[in-house]
């Protein structure tokens, strides 16, 4: 009784969390376009439904109901597993995700987890560097120069990124001394970390904004260049879930920053509850990388390197040694 | 040392502070946020709006008529030999009064370049051309404007350069839903760009 009970919850859990990640998609460009157009002194969609809000379904089905090309001489089965591979590893890191403190109900208690890991943050670090197997995938199969190409930045890009970001992090997981993401928010319940982290909290921003390769990091897909870099020969169904994975690696970022420095769920001043505090701080965030994506231009390859290991690497270094100094 | 767009020539202290707290991107930033509240140009043209053009707006063809009604055109055909896309036919012929009239006056707005020509060729005053712009076809032959047609249009406005209200209505026309006398100023009023008014 008690395993099938806990079972219970957890696939409603999981049915929950992959319902919401599948619906992100939906209000956030919704967002993107309304901040885009209006950053350039447009209304941005105005016709499908209330401002537009009904925009995106209509472009959902769109993308459902048109032909689902091939190119002649793709890699059928790799062409066709790579937008899996890309949205898997997204979807899994969320099981990890503490969204707030443990509520009891009917004198159970449930942790608003998945699965509250020890190890979360090393799980979210290790399992998001599979997504860009997906990329690498769809950018071969494709056998575009294009999209090889595309593939190839992103590739390097990772690389050169996901260093930094785990070298950011320790700074966090050492004030906190855990792994665990609710253990995190719980140190945090008197001061955020971004008071004691600034330049961690920097490298990890400008690290996550490579990571969910937005602008001006955006090289594996730069319009200008590239087409649309590495999903420059998918279309329909395809296109959309690898649309769907950079919305919901953006929004796991987002997610990361508030658990990480912003103190997660814990609010200050209006005493509003823990969960809405976590969504606001998790909007505000988004909306931070899309005033980003309106605001700067692209930064060039070497450019990217450049920041990658001869900034970003010894700042996140530095600032492990100043926090172990400090402790 | 070797210069890089990284490290760019002479920087001072301060502008070396400023670039470690990337200053240069906060103001950015700051630029695009008073982008974000500043009003949009958009115009929702068949939804909402319409544009109403100015007097000096050259648009559809009309003929004006005098206080009775009968047309002011006295068929002499100057349009049609001034016109430079020969898009003016006129056949004349004596009217029931004895005064020389046209039987057919067509226009091919298909060929036409609405340059104004005719409008200032006219003797009578009575070839203009007005505020209309909204006549889209699915044909090149109906574009072809007889006598009735350009007696019908719209004139010219007398002031211009605005938009007003309106609504796409069943057919072809977007009609304007209030007062058509004045309206939002469009561009002018933008980020604080005050430009003096075409009158």
């Amino acid at each position: 009784m008690e395993l099938t009970l806990a079972i219970l919850v957890i696939c409603i859990k999981l049915a929950l969390i992959a319902g919401v990640l599948l619906l992100l998609p939906v209000p956030l460009t919704w967002l993107e376009r309304k901040v885009a157009g209006h950053m350039q002194q447009r209304l941005g969609p105005m016709r499908v439904g209330w401002h537009g809000l009904l925009q995106p379904i209509a472009d959902g089905i769109k993308l459902l109901t048109k032909e689902d090309t091939i190119p002649a001489g793709a890699d059928r089965l790799l062409f066709k597993i790579a937008p899996i591979v890309a949205l898997v590893p997204s979807f899994v890191v969320f099981i990890t995700i503490p969204f707030g403190e443990n509520v009891t109900v009917l004198g159970h208690e449930i942790t608003l987890a998945v699965s509250n890991l020890n190890i979360g943050l090393l799980f979210i670090l290790a399992v998001i560097g599979l997504e860009v197997f997906g990329v690498i995938l769809a950018g071969w199969a494709s056998n575009s120069k294009y999209a090889l190409l595309g593939g190839l930045r992103t590739c390097a890009q990772m690389i050169s990124y996901e260093i930094p970001m785990g070298f950011a992090v320790i700074g966090v997981i050492m004030l906190a001394q855990s792994m665990n993401l609710a253990e995190i928010v719980e140190a945090q319940s008197e001061v955020w970390f971004i008071v004691y982290q600034p330049i961690g909290f920097l490298v990890f921003l400008i690290a996550g904004l490579a990571e969910c390769q937005r602008v001006p990091f955006d090289l594996a897909e730069a319009e200008g260049d590239l087409g649309a870099g590495y999903h420059t020969e998918y279309s329909g169904m395809r296109f959309s879930l690898f649309m769907m994975n950079e919305y919901i690696i953006m929004v796991l970022i987002s997610v990361l920053c508030v658990l990480l420095f912003f103190g997660g769920w814990h609010g200050i001043l209006l005493p509003l509850p823990p969960l809405v505090w976590f969504l606001l701080k998790v909007a505000l965030v988004i909306y931070l990388f899309m005033w980003f994506r309106f605001t700067f231009p692209r930064y060039r390859y070497d450019q990217l390197m450049t920041i990658g290991w001869k900034v970003l690497l010894p700042l996140s270094l530095a600032n492990i040694l100043i926090t172990g100094l400090l402790l | 040392m070797k210069r890089t767009a990284a490290s760019p020539p002479k920087m001072g202290f301060r502008d070396w502070i400023g670039w470690m707290f990337f200053v240069d991107l906060l103001h950015g930033l700051r630029l695009t946020l008073s982008y974000l509240f500043s009003p949009s140009i958009t115009l929702q043209y068949p939804d909402r709006e319409k544009w109403i053009p100015y007097p000096r707006f050259r648009g559809h063809h009309y003929l004006r008529s005098d206080s009775d009604g009968t047309t002011r055109c006295v068929a002499c055909e100057l349009c049609a030999r001034i016109c430079p896309c020969h898009c003016i036919t006129v056949v004349p012929h004596t009217a029931a009064d004895g005064e020389r009239r046209p039987q057919v006056f067509d226009i091919d707005l298909a060929r036409c370049l609405f340059c104004g020509l005719c409008e200032d060729a006219c003797p009578v005053e009575a070839i203009a051309l007005g505020q209309n712009y909204e006549f889209s076809q699915y044909t090149p032959a109906a574009l072809r404007a007889d006598l009735d047609q350009l007696a019908s249009m719209p004139g010219k406005v007398d002031r211009g350069g605005y938009v007003v209200a309106a609504r796409l209505e069943a057919g072809t026309r977007i009609s304007p839903t209030g007062s058509t006398e004045e309206g939002r100023h469009w561009w002018q009023q933008i980020r604080g760009m005050r430009v003096k008014r075409d009158e």
